[in-house]
């Protein structure tokens, strides 16, 4: 299944925004884009509409990793998925040029919490996203299929459009 | 780069790469949409899907480019003769060549990067404008008209809806009161005249307003999103009511709820 | 917005109505709406516009034309709604109000 990723510039823009931001002890932010989805005659459309920043204190201070999340983000996240019926993806930056990809741990831990979206949207879809300064990459859990797709395209709509990953 | 595209290098590197992977939609093959079909060839474009459920005939003929008199004579349909100009100019170009009303085929609608919308009627546009933002795909309308009187005067547009920036209501180029009266009219408000000259001036300028979407090679102009023709004088002009909205957000695709499919089943 | 008493009071006529809200306009789903005696098909999926649009206040598509014993004008072809398409007769000035009190004034066109 082909699964092409679209947000908006200047979502996109604010995402990255805050990523940046400096962080008490995480080496790394990240947060939750809240997506609807459609299907389309060569697979499937997420279409990002809000992006959930985590405070600073939703992180756990855990040295081993860049960038833990605790209860409360996941708690946030599910509840939002839940009143806006909406598809949900992590989303952290590493923020290099080039296209990045998931870390061993990054592969680990998504496999663990993104199926937990299916507790309250079973239905959908779900996943997560790296971006780097210039590109991204994802993964998309489809409903009933245990491994995880990987994102085929990766759209900002804009002035420019800008392909960020996938088949350009 | 193959050598037909070396003289637009200066578009970019990775320009012909992006050109041959994305995917257009054309709605509406007639007198617009077929010089849009034809540019696209050119340019290099990879993969187009064509909404028209018309046929050939001889009172369109005068201004269906690539169209010839034996499609009039055996009515072919419209997104025929534009896959046959496509496929002459690039051979490997993908087509779907859809000849049904574009609002019985979403699916292919939602698979394109562009949407270029050559249709007749504030009702139409719409419509499309709406399918494009649930989808997220920028739309491009264009449009001329022939305004009777003495003398008679031709006018056009050439209207850029980009997902989270100001919609076709926002700039006042849909409005309500024609929604309405269209409304009330029986049957399509289509038929209006059309002439070639017009409409290629209109796809050209929506075909560069394209290209520089995808690989500018200037910094974009804002006012670049409504251009307004006078077909009589013959200039291209910013319209001053993309001024007006272009400082505020879009206030009528807001919600979620207006993105995706509002039926979803995996 | 129609409260949940309000789709109830649709039931009989069709199982399942629910509200969806797209670009600001008020519809309501009815799944298999029963139609009057006389009616090809005898029931359709229809979708019930609580809001002013195209010049009425409030409108019945039906996810294809329907034949009636009456000859009715047919203006509103493949509609996209809802990334669906739909067909609506002329029938005006049904102001909008409770459901089920709007949905009948619209069917009157029907019997």
């Amino acid at each position: 299944m082909n699964v092409h990723f679209k947000l908006t510039v200047a979502l996109l823009g604010g995402i990255v925004a805050d990523l940046r931001r400096p962080h008490p002890f995480a080496a790394e932010r990240a947060g939750f884009i809240g997506c609807k989805v459609s299907r389309c005659r060569d697979g499937l459309l997420v279409l990002a509409h809000t992006y959930m920043p985590l405070p600073d204190d939703w992180y756990a201070d855990d040295q081993r990793f860049g960038c833990v999340f605790n209860s409360h983000a996941m708690r946030a996240a599910m509840q939002f998925a839940l009143t806006n019926d909406a598809s949900m993806f992590h989303v952290h930056l590493h923020d290099h040029k080039g296209f990045p990809w998931f870390s061993r741990p990054d592969i680990r831990e998504s496999a663990r919490y993104v199926p937990d979206f299916w507790n309250v949207k079973p239905m959908l879809p779900h996943g997560t996203l790296v971006l780097s300064a210039d590109a991204a990459a994802g993964l998309c859990w489809y409903p009933e299929i245990n491994k995880p797709i990987r994102i085929s395209r990766i759209t900002a709509v804009g002035f420019p459009i800008r392909f960020l990953g996938g088949s350009f | 780069m193959k050598t037909i595209h070396i003289r637009q290098s200066f578009l970019g590197e990775r320009s012909h790469e992006l050109f041959t992977g994305v995917r257009i939609g054309v709605v509406g093959l007639g007198g617009g949409g077929s010089h849009i079909a034809q540019q696209s060839a050119y340019l290099g474009i990879g993969h187009f899907a064509f909404f028209d459920p018309d046929f050939l005939d001889f009172p369109n003929l005068n201004r269906t480019v690539g169209a010839t008199l034996a499609d009039a004579n055996a009515k072919t349909p419209k997104v025929a003769v534009a896959e046959r100009v496509v496929k002459s100019v690039n051979s490997d170009a993908e087509v779907w060549a859809i000849q049904t009303e574009w609002q019985k085929d979403f699916d292919s609608l939602r698979a394109c990067d562009a949407v270029f919308g050559c249709l007749d009627g504030f009702s139409q546009r719409a419509q499309l404008e709406e399918s494009c933002r649930r989808a997220m795909i920028p739309l491009i309308d264009i449009g001329m008209d022939v305004h009777k009187g003495d003398p008679y005067s031709i006018s056009g547009q050439v209207v850029v809806s980009m997902p989270g920036l100001p919609c076709f209501r926002c700039v006042g180029f849909i409005r309500a009161k024609d929604l309405d009266e269209e409304g009330r009219r029986y049957g399509v408000a289509g038929g209006n005249p059309q002439v070639v000259w017009s409409n290629g001036v209109l796809a050209s300028t929506a075909m560069g307003i394209f290209v520089q979407m995808l690989a500018p090679w200037c910094p974009i102009r804002s006012g670049s999103r409504f251009i307004g023709y006078d077909g009589d004088g013959f200039t291209l002009e910013h319209d001053s009511r993309l001024t007006v909205a272009s400082q505020t957000q879009c206030t009528h695709f807001t919600s979620i709820s207006d993105l995706g499919d509002p039926f979803w089943n995996p | 917005m129609a409260t949940e008493g309000e789709l109830r009071e649709l039931d009989p006529l069709s199982g399942g109505a629910k509200e969806y809200v797209e670009f600001g306009l008020t519809y309501i789903l009815l799944p298999a709406l029963r139609l009057p005696n006389g009616c090809s098909p005898v029931a359709v999926d229809a979708l019930l516009c609580l809001s002013q649009r195209d010049g009425y206040p409030t409108r019945l598509f039906f996810a294809q034309p329907v034949a009636s014993k009456n000859g009715l004008n047919w203006n509103a072809q493949n509609v996209a709604i809802l990334q669906r398409t739909w067909f609506a007769y002329s029938w005006n000035y049904v102001a909008s109000g409770r459901p089920i009190e709007v949905l009948a004034q619209h069917l009157k066109a029907l019997r």
